[in-house]
């Protein structure tokens, strides 16, 4: 098992899919970030918000660092059955189960580097954004713990994309699925039945890292949640990588 | 080297839905023999080989490798090299990057890659991206993969592909040279005079098999060829029309 996770932690860092994504989640965050910080200037002057819980908002903001996770580890997976390589993969790793485990452990080991991104970047942003729209940083217990959601939402995402793209098996599918159900299909579904809705996983990832919308479920009851989708998604992709033919 | 087949393919069929690419073929590799797995493009060559290295189950029959599935044989990634035709190095990266994954895939030293790069003639090239290759050099890295773990058995799907005039002779050359040395090659193609001059033993399919034994019983004197006698066995392109 060492030898496969050595050369998958390798693969993981070859060609060119870790730096765009890790470029893509830094974007994603400034995008977030600055905006938060436009939005905390005016509802500070107009009193709608204080300080702490503006602070806390702009961490959170960097939860989208989380499709650049989920895209990185559907991609971690399908580009190789898009050139074949996969074959290979299966040929050398002794048995397809210790691929996906592989593959899996090395993709959470990935989402700890983007986590860890997200944990230097969103406190700079913090003080460059607060310093630019002069506002002043009141770092509190919240923002701490949306902090810690966020790394952990970001850490999960690589593996559940690397499930993902195990069980949708192409590349440019897997692309277009992810940012599909996370983009439209949990959202709208929260909106149109919350009561089935909060049981996603984009919701309760949101949950994770103290998105403060309503019938949001409880930070335990949401990693459970989460704790379940990636059972489920692993157990679903191991069925199929062990009984379908690899192309 | 033991007694046992190289391999064993026992009855094998695939059936892709309607579609029946490989129908009861039955054949075995001798220790040591280099063996020429013909046929034209379409008549179930590599998927033979894809489920020889259970990549693909088969729909009945069985395929065995040094008397075992692939899957259940110890060590088999070691034992068994594949240059596979659709098989890809990892994408985005160099030659000498793309062994080293599989080189600690095998859990092998860093230096074998060297080995194998000078093996194949690719040393000066290691280091550019896989992606400006010659199709050429493409096939040299295939092998240089193949070869990484030293194995017993070599599995070469169209290893003559897109080579030129001298790579074609290279890889003559190249391949009696890895036979001598004891180990076992089965390689598929479609370009029988070349097949005719580098190997030992034939296979012959178009879906069923159609001859399977020593090169030197099917065309046994010097007023015939490999190839005439590949289309009495498999017919012309025009008889192949007539039948339909």
């Amino acid at each position: 098992m060492r030898e496969v996770l050595n050369a998958e932690w390798l693969k993981a860092w070859s060609g060119r899919t870790w730096w765009i994504m890790g470029a893509l989640g830094v974007f994603l965050g400034l995008l977030g970030s600055s905006g938060a910080a436009a939005v905390a200037d005016q509802q500070i002057d107009s009193g709608a918000t204080d300080a702490a819980a503006a602070t806390a908002e702009l961490i959170r903001s960097w939860f989208s660092v989380l499709l650049a996770s989920v895209l990185f580890g559907a991609l971690f997976v399908s580009r190789e059955y898009n050139t074949g390589a996969i074959s290979r993969s299966v040929l050398l790793c002794g048995s397809r189960t210790r691929l996906l485990a592989a593959k899996t452990i090395v993709g959470t080991a990935m989402g700890l580097v983007f986590a860890l991104l997200a944990a230097v970047l969103a406190p700079l942003s913090l003080w460059g954004f607060f310093t630019l729209f002069g506002m002043d940083v009141q770092w509190s217990g919240e923002a701490t713990l949306t902090l810690l959601g966020v790394l952990t939402v970001v850490t999960l995402a690589v593996p559940w994309g690397v499930l993902l793209g195990w069980i949708i098996r192409n590349q440019a599918a897997s692309v277009t699925i992810v940012l599909v159900v996370t983009l439209f299909v949990d959202e709208t579904l929260f909106r149109v039945l919350p009561a089935v809705g909060k049981f996603t996983m984009g919701i309760a990832m949101g949950a994770v890292y103290r998105d403060a919308k309503p019938e949001m479920l409880s930070i335990p009851l949401a990693l459970l949640v989460i704790a379940g989708w990636l059972v489920l998604a692993g157990w679903t992709a191991r069925r199929l990588l062990v009984t379908r033919d690899v192309k | 080297m033991s007694d046992t087949a190289a391999v064993s393919v026992r009855g094998l069929t695939k059936r892709f839905g309607e579609v029946t690419a490989v129908e009861d073929v039955t054949f075995e590799v001798r220790p040591g023999r280099i063996v020429g797995l013909l046929g034209r493009n379409g008549a179930g060559k590599t998927t033979s080989l894809r489920m020889l290295l259970g990549l693909s189950r088969p729909s009945s029959g069985t395929a065995t490798v040094f008397g075992r599935p692939y899957a259940d044989l110890p060590d088999a990634a070691r034992r068994v090299g594949v240059s596979m035709d659709g098989i890809a190095p990892m994408p985005g990266t160099s030659g000498r990057r793309d062994l080293r994954i599989w080189a600690r895939m095998l859990g092998l030293p860093a230096t074998r890659v060297d080995e194998v790069l000078d093996k194949v003639g690719l040393t000066g090239s290691a280091d550019r991206k896989i992606k400006g290759y010659s199709t050429g050099m493409r096939q040299r890295h295939a092998l240089a993969v193949a070869l990484l773990a030293d194995p017993e058995l070599l599995v070469l799907d169209e290893p003559a592909n897109g080579l030129d005039p001298d790579g074609i002779r290279w890889l003559r050359t190249f391949l009696r040279s890895l036979a001598d040395e004891g180990r076992t090659i089965l390689l598929s193609s479609h370009l029988l005079s070349e097949v005719e001059q580098t190997v030992d033993d034939v296979v012959i399919l178009q879906r069923t098999l159609r001859y399977s034994g020593p090169i030197s019983e099917l065309v046994p004197g010097s007023g015939t060829s490999l190839e005439e006698r590949f289309f009495e066995l498999v017919g012309t392109e025009a008889e192949r029309h007539v039948d339909a």
